[in-house]
């Protein structure tokens, strides 16, 4: 039997007169995922998630949650669906508690025991008026009217970028509890360490193109493992296959350079005719990862 | 590092930051003075013609609008145009100075813009400063700016000290007030409160200085609206209003410094209080979350006209009794006749304030409308959107509430003409009766409907053009208003909805007039509609 994806994109495109905002965007979400989204900015994460939203439309390709029209289905997608936008806005001269009740009785959800506990959990002074919260304050009332609905897609737009370290915790385990539940989240977000503890699978995009998706795990493959090595004889490592970057060590016969993961075991074979004398290997961090693919660079 | 330290520096910041808005008034103001001005010997330049509109402007409804001004002997065109164009032109100078003057103090902070330059090497009350240095600048050039239009224009009547006067008095009037909203920034403790307290006072300056001069014209000194009508520019050059203004003025500066120095940025005398923690049940979906947000402008808007309503209505004994200017009228006609033109001038009368409160009435509504969008560029209708809300509901709980509004602010206000005006007669059946209301209900609320279908037209499909709104609506204000003292051509008249329909209950109700006006309106509404469910929303 096959689960059908929650989200499921198909080469995505929109068009702002003349600028080509998305030029192809693919990916699926499935239920009991959480799926990060992430890029530089500008790359097209938001204008991705308001297509999503229904708040504008594609110019090219389809996207569809639960099955249905993201445009034209919107409404009924929404009665499924939480939203927390990067930045928040809220009407000034309502209290936080207000529109709490007020967003969740949109959606035919009321003021429950869970939403009591997540003011108190996230440290929310509810009776303050909009106007005077700060804007971590307003991600927070945003994120439990999110958390206390009881939705079946989440989708979340760097939300914790005004948050303090302890209530960005709160947030993973209340995004880790929703996927325990089998609830599909796509978390867009710039904070590596919450998209590496979280995320099961990943969507890397920029200038407009997802250019890759799959776990973290397999990513890391499609990188470069830094090589230092001491050989015993004089044997040049530059002409190696797979092999870049490299400089000469501080010692003779010392060398560091960067190993694409693929030819890794064919470089160590080659070293070790070369009688290797020291050799660390740093796998590549979060990081290196993610600059690899911001930048473009090889 | 003084107090007032880089003063200069964050005036010409001011400069900067407001010099569309600034340009745009100072260009709309003084090309409105100068142009009327220059037309004006062509409507009143013989005699005959000042002595026709002479009565005119001594009658109480137009006193109550216009103001009360003494003519002595041989009146000139120039003392005509002083009397028709001086209030008028202070009150717009008013809310100009109000918009600058709180934008450049409170809207800073609220956004904290002010915050941020405040940590710099400034002085403490530098930026309170250059906001009033900013109100002086922008209040003097277009004082000067008056007094050389006028001085071009050349009216017979006209003298150098008088077209200076008028200048130099609209300008410290227009700055009194100015500084009057820098004083009620520093009290209130966000913008809109701060618009708000500003606007109350000055409504009331208004309020008082309409009914002192309907009934005795000294007392008007009391009120700082009616001090631009004491300058008499062309008969009797009178310069007390404008050390009255500047000192009042200055004394309203102090005391903004004074509080402005003793209070934390972001702070007020009037404090946002906590709220509910829980929402009420009526607080559940788009029409109650706008009536949350808006139901104090909503409310204060229906009072405001009412309240207006019946202050003009308390002048109707005085205009509706012929024999108080004529009484050998009732030995000569007899009473019947005396009734009957009684009635006559009642209903004329009706029928110009229900001008007045068409436009008013309908300002609430075209501001319900745009905050669609306002909202949509804020980004506070993406919380809403990402909800089970089709756009076709969000649409219809702003523009229904705003038809709503004004609809019932201008029955409210032609209500308060009415049952007060009515009241205040010895003979009721002088007064205007409830058929002749409801048929000026009827008359005008077509208009009104159109300019509130023609905001959602564009808010649904070309929402940058949305101000566009206003300035529809300001020139079918001015041409059916001050069209006929103007003596504007009919075409001016006929370009906007305000000139469409008879004037009632004066003439007669035309129902095929009133059935195609609300059809149009409905048909802009469609449009409107189908466009707002097919564009893109242009969130942040």
């Amino acid at each position: 039997m096959t689960i059908n994806p929650v989200l499921e994109i198909n080469h995505l495109q929109k068009k702002f007169g003349h600028l080509q905002a998305l030029k192809d965007i693919t990916f699926t979400v499935q239920p009991g995922e959480v799926f990060g989204f992430i890029g530089p900015n500008g790359a097209g994460k938001s204008t991705t998630i308001r297509i999503l939203l229904g708040i504008i439309r594609a110019s090219g390709g389809h996207a569809q949650i639960f099955g249905q029209d993201v445009w034209s289905d919107s409404v009924a997608i929404h009665q499924r669906l939480a939203y927390v936008p990067g930045d928040v806005y809220l009407w000034p001269n309502l209290t936080g508690g207000e529109i709490i009740d007020l967003l969740l009785k949109l959606n035919g959800s009321a003021h429950t025991v869970k939403t009591d506990d997540l003011i108190q959990r996230f440290g929310l002074d509810p009776t303050k008026k909009a106007r005077t919260y700060s804007k971590g304050n307003r991600q927070k009332v945003a994120l439990i009217a999110a958390f206390s609905q009881d939705a079946d897609f989440y989708i979340f737009d760097e939300p914790t970028s005004g948050l303090d370290p302890l209530n960005e915790r709160i947030f993973q385990e209340a995004v880790l509890d929703l996927k325990q539940h089998g609830k599909a989240v796509l978390l867009s977000s710039h904070i590596l360490s919450e998209v590496e503890r979280m995320c099961d699978r990943i969507g890397i995009i920029r200038e407009g193109q997802i250019i890759e998706t799959g776990s973290l795990a397999e990513m890391r493959h499609l990188t470069r493992t830094m090589v230092t090595v001491t050989l015993g004889d004089n044997f040049d490592v530059t002409d190696l296959t797979g092999v870049h970057e490299v400089t000469a060590g501080q010692h003779p016969n010392e060398w560091q350079f960067a190993v694409e993961d693929k030819e890794l075991s064919q470089v160590m074979t080659t070293l070790a005719q070369h009688q290797v004398e020291a050799l660390q290997s740093t796998p590549p961090t979060l990081e290196d990862l993610f600059m690899h693919y911001y930048t473009g660079k090889e | 590092m003084t107090r007032f330290g880089r003063l200069g520096q964050l005036t010409r910041l001011n400069f900067r930051r407001d010099r569309f808005r600034i340009l745009t008034w100072l260009i709309i103001l003084a090309a409105l003075m100068a142009s009327v001005a220059w037309k004006f010997e062509d409507i009143y330049g013989t005699q005959s013609e000042i002595a026709a509109i002479k009565s005119t402007l001594a009658s109480p409804g137009i006193v109550a609008m216009f103001g009360a001004f003494s003519f002595k002997g041989k009146v000139t065109t120039a003392e005509i145009f002083a009397n028709e164009m001086l209030l008028f032109m202070g009150l717009i100078q008013v809310v100009m100075n109000l918009a600058l003057s709180v934008h450049a103090t409170r809207g800073d902070e609220d956004l904290g813009i002010t915050e941020l330059v405040r940590s710099h090497a400034v002085g403490t009350l530098a930026p309170l400063g250059a906001a009033a240095l900013e109100l002086v600048i922008v209040n003097g050039l277009l004082g000067m700016l008056y007094s050389i239009g006028l001085t071009a224009a050349n009216m017979p009547g006209a003298t150098t000290e008088g077209n200076w006067l008028i200048g130099i008095g609209l300008a410290t009037t227009g700055l009194l007030f100015g500084l009057l909203g820098l004083l009620t920034a520093q009290l209130a403790d966000h913008s809109a409160s701060a618009t708000g307290l500003a606007y109350t006072l000055f409504g009331i300056s208004y309020l008082a200085r309409m009914i002192t001069d309907v009934q005795h014209p000294k007392l008007t000194w009391w009120s700082p609206m009616g001090w631009v009508e004491k300058l008499a520019p062309y008969n009797a050059a009178n310069w007390t209003p404008v050390w009255l203004s500047l000192l009042t003025g200055l004394i309203l500066l102090n005391l903004a410094f004074f509080l402005n120095d003793r209070r934390d940025l972001g702070a007020g005398a009037i404090t946002t209080r906590p709220g509910r923690r829980t929402a009420s049940a009526l607080l559940r979906g788009p029409i109650s979350l706008l009536w949350r947000r808006e139901r104090n402008v909503i409310i204060a808007w229906i009072l405001a006209v009412i309240i207006f309503g019946i202050a003009y209505g308390t002048v109707f004994n005085t205009i509706g009794d012929i024999l108080k200017t004529n009484p050998t009228m009732q030995q000569v006609f007899g009473s019947t006749m005396v009734h009957e033109a009684n009635h006559q001038v009642l209903l004329s009368f009706t029928s110009l304030l229900a001008i007045v409160m068409a436009a008013v009435a309908t300002i609430p509504g075209i501001q319900l409308i745009l905050k669609l969008h306002t909202d949509e560029t804020r980004g506070w209708l993406e919380a809403l959107y990402a909800r089970p809300l089709s756009r076709t509901t969000l649409l219809f709980s702003h523009v229904g509430m705003a038809f709503i509004t004004s609809t019932l602010a201008y029955i409210g206000g032609l209500g308060g003409i009415v049952v007060m005006g009515d009241a205040s007669l010895t003979h009721v059946q002088d007064g205007i009766s409830a058929t002749e209301f409801w048929h000026g209900v009827a008359a005008q609320l077509p208009e009104i409907w159109v300019f509130l279908a023609l905001s959602t037209l564009l808010v649904g499909c070309w929402p940058r053009l949305k101000t566009l709104s206003w300035a529809y609506l300001a020139l079918g204000f001015i041409g059916v208003y001050m069209g006929s003292l103007l003596k504007l051509p009919d075409w001016v008249k006929q370009l906007t909805p305000a000139g469409w329909m008879p004037r009632v209950p004066l003439h007669d109700m035309n129902w095929t007039t009133f059935s195609w006006m609300t059809g149009l309106a409905i048909g802009l509404v469609v449009i409107g509609w189908i466009g707002y469910r097919r564009r893109d929303l242009q969130m942040r």
